[in-house]
């Protein structure tokens, strides 16, 4: 399936009517699971994960056999363990993944790794385990990047103290002839159709920062295009954020207007501006 | 098999008053939530959730357990049989055979009421079964088993956990068991539609999801759109590609008509009776028996102290004779042509709850009693205490036997008049089945 990039160059939008700076449209929600200690949805276009957050809890050892896990302040604080499901309906072509597949596994422990930096585990203990499972329920591109948002969000759903919002997105670059490499322009946000045909890479950083946490690239690009799409990827971790931090923010307005929280000390000690 | 559910945390004592509650008599059983023995967990669902599948439906219990089933399907080429042919022959012979004993009843039902002219028209009609039949034996709607994929996904699981096994061939069983859902999925004599259905429980598993793993698949099966047949007779199959003309795979009646008829006066229920039920997929709950009480949908503190707890499986087919009769009574209008599917006992976690001590064995227990005996022999106040201390040589008859207020896990299968009870109260009408095919029947298909 041939990605005509043609037309990309003529009118400077994409398939999907995109600019090359603009994220898709997102929606999040916090607390869609009431069994669970926190929990997020979150949609980026069509890609629509849910995530489910158990813990932190006493480390059960049965049930973090697929699950990859990672220690938190240098082994002194909890272990984070993601466990991802990739529903076999997510893609346009039915496709059952084992919980063994290598690529799932190979995104669990990048998420892991990435959400123990933003983690402060110290105050649970080396013995505690904070569960984040992430259900795939449609996949639409930017898969990585979307996990760790979620992620995020139901961490901050589940009260687990984090520095920031662990942020992810990804960036591509237009494929173009060599003689016109300098025009290559990035691209933010790439869907299913743009990922098969572009070079992309995921970027995660901590928060609105350019502290990079994790960055992940699989395809072969140029070196000189790798700063444009770096840079490209951080500006849309900001825009991230700032949606996640939206979110976070009416939750918790909602929950001052439903009385679940007093107008009291803790939110007005949380310079709410 | 500890399939139902992990372990709970609850005492022997709690148990034992938990049994205690629930197979109450006089008041009926009182359950820690406060239901009645028939009704449901309250919850809320949703359908058409995905545009990217066929058909795919939520369902959020108030517990918190939520699942999410996606239906998806696909056009794949049906192995031809060289035995087909002599297969449809014998076919067309079996129909023609069958169909005269069809007519005479047809006959001798119309007898009464037909004239002449009512005559003709019956000779008319077994020409055209006759004909019917030669063609419907040529290109009869036939289904396979093997059309139908379902998996089951519960987190924590191992994939070939043998809770999730059983889940997932008691839900495949409920919709293969009357062979009528893998014919709708026949194009023509050479494709077919192959269904995958995929549940996922989402939540940890609370409670035994059976129950809701089966309504979710069933309001996912409501919701599932095939796009509609361009293409004629044994041609490769084209479809439309206008997703709005799409088929559902369970057609319904009018559903205005039938709103209205539910609501309002009984002239419109007779005008919504005269387009017969469409079928519906099948719906597996969960009951249970403690003591002589039949409990729906238990939750977890209840299905640790059951008796016996059971899977019954109901479909809905339409109703065939109703036509004739739905003008003479007006009740049956509105009822469902219920059928038992399967039923399948399921083995409760209270099997494996630990058993309470009697006082009469407990050693703790002797100490106090045998010191009280000797203090006061013959003070009344120490019947029990005596009477335990009769025991007390026999102590290994009180291990088998039941004592009043002390939890021992139930031994043995469900009898034989309790699962005959609690099938009837399943498809009683008016009864639970025909109350979630309501309450289900209520959801916005998108």
């Amino acid at each position: 399936m041939p990605l005509d990039t043609s037309t990309y160059n003529l009118a400077l939008l994409r398939v999907d009517g995109r600019r090359w700076n603009e994220l898709r449209q997102q929606k999040a929600q916090m607390g869609v699971q009431p069994s669970a200690d926190g929990s997020a949805y979150l949609e980026m276009g069509n890609t629509k994960i849910q995530c489910i957050i158990s813990g932190p809890n006493e480390r059960d050892t049965k049930s973090t056999s697929s699950a990859s896990t990672a220690p938190t302040s240098g082994g002194q604080g909890a272990t984070v363990a993601v466990s991802i499901m990739i529903a076999p309906f997510a893609t346009v072509d039915r496709k059952r993944r084992g919980r063994n597949d290598k690529r799932v596994q190979e995104m669990q422990t990048t998420i892991a790794s990435g959400l123990a930096a933003a983690v402060q585990g110290q105050s649970y203990g080396p013995r505690s385990t904070i569960h984040i499972s992430l259900n795939v329920l449609s996949q639409d591109g930017s898969l990585l990047a979307c996990l760790i948002n979620a992620a995020s969000l139901a961490l901050v759903d589940a009260g687990v103290p984090m520095t920031d919002y662990l942020v992810a997105c990804t960036a591509g670059s237009t494929s173009s002839y060599a003689a016109a490499d300098e025009e290559a322009d990035p691209l933010l946000d790439l869907n299913t159709q743009e990922e098969q045909e572009l070079p992309f890479l995921t970027l995660a950083t901590m928060g609105a920062t350019d502290k990079v946490v994790a960055m992940v690239c699989e395809s072969r690009v140029q070196l000189t295009r790798l700063e444009g799409m770096m840079a490209t990827a951080a500006d849309g971790c900001k825009g991230v954020r700032d949606f996640l931090d939206g979110v976070v923010r009416d939750k918790g307005e909602l929950m001052v207007q439903e009385g679940a929280i007093g107008r009291g000390e803790v939110v007005s000690s949380m310079d709410l501006d | 098999m500890s399939s139902t559910s992990q372990h709970l945390l609850l005492s022997p004592a709690e148990l034992a008053y938990l049994h205690g509650s629930l197979s109450l008599i006089t008041p009926g059983p009182i359950r820690p939530d406060g239901r009645s023995p028939t009704q449901f967990r309250p919850l809320t669902a949703e359908t058409g959730i995905l545009p990217g599948t066929n058909g795919s439906a939520r369902i959020c219990f108030a517990d918190g357990t939520e699942a999410v089933v996606g239906v998806k399907a696909e056009v794949e080429k049906t192995p031809v049989s060289p035995y087909e042919f002599v297969a449809s022959t014998e076919g067309r012979k079996d129909h023609t055979v069958t169909s005269t004993p069809q007519k005479k009843i047809r006959k001798s039902k119309k007898a009464p009421a037909a004239t002449e002219g009512g005559e003709d028209e019956i000779a008319m009609e077994v020409d055209e079964d006759e004909e019917a039949a030669a063609a419907a034996a040529l290109d009869k709607v036939r289904g396979s088993p093997d059309w139908v994929e379902l998996s089951v996904e519960i987190p924590g699981l191992r994939d070939d956990d043998s809770g999730t096994i059983f889940l997932t061939s008691m839900l495949t069983e409920a919709l293969l068991a009357d062979g009528e859902f893998v014919k709708k999925l026949w194009i023509n004599r050479r494709f077919h539609w192959k269904i995958y259905l995929d549940i996922i429980l989402i939540s940890p598993p609370l409670s035994y999801p059976l129950p809701l793993l089966s309504l979710t698949t069933h309001l996912a099966l409501l919701a599932t759109r095939l796009p509609r047949l361009k293409s004629e007779a044994d041609e490769d199959p084209m479809f439309d590609d206008d997703w709005a003309a799409a088929t559902f795979l369970y057609p319904r009646q009018d559903t205005s008509s039938g709103k209205a008829a539910s609501s309002k006066s009984s002239k419109q229920t007779s005008t919504a009776a005269a387009a017969p039920p469409a079928s519906r997929p099948p719906i597996t709950l969960l009951v249970m028996a403690v003591g002589d009480n039949i409990i729906f949908d238990p939750s977890k503190e209840e299905l640790a102290v059951a008796d016996s707890a059971v899977a019954v499986s109901v479909a809905e087919g339409p109703s065939s004779e109703s036509e004739p009769e739905s003008e003479s009574i007006s009740a049956t209008t509105t009822k469902r042509n219920l059928h038992l599917l399967s039923v399948r006992t399921i083995d409760p976690p209270s099997r494996l709850t630990p058993p309470g001590v009697p006082n009469s064995v407990n050693a703790s227990a002797w100490g106090t009693m045998t010191a009280a005996t000797a203090a006061s022999a013959a003070a009344p106040a120490s019947a029990s205490a005596s009477e335990a201390a009769a025991k007390h040589p026999d102590a290994r008859v009180t291990e088998t036997e039941d004592v009043v207020g002390v939890w021992k896990a139930p031994r043995g299968g469900a009898k034989f008049a309790m699962l005959g009870a609690m099938v009837a109260k399943v498809l009683e009408r008016g009864g639970v089945a025909e109350e979630v095919l309501d309450g289900l029947e209520g959801v916005d298909l998108g």
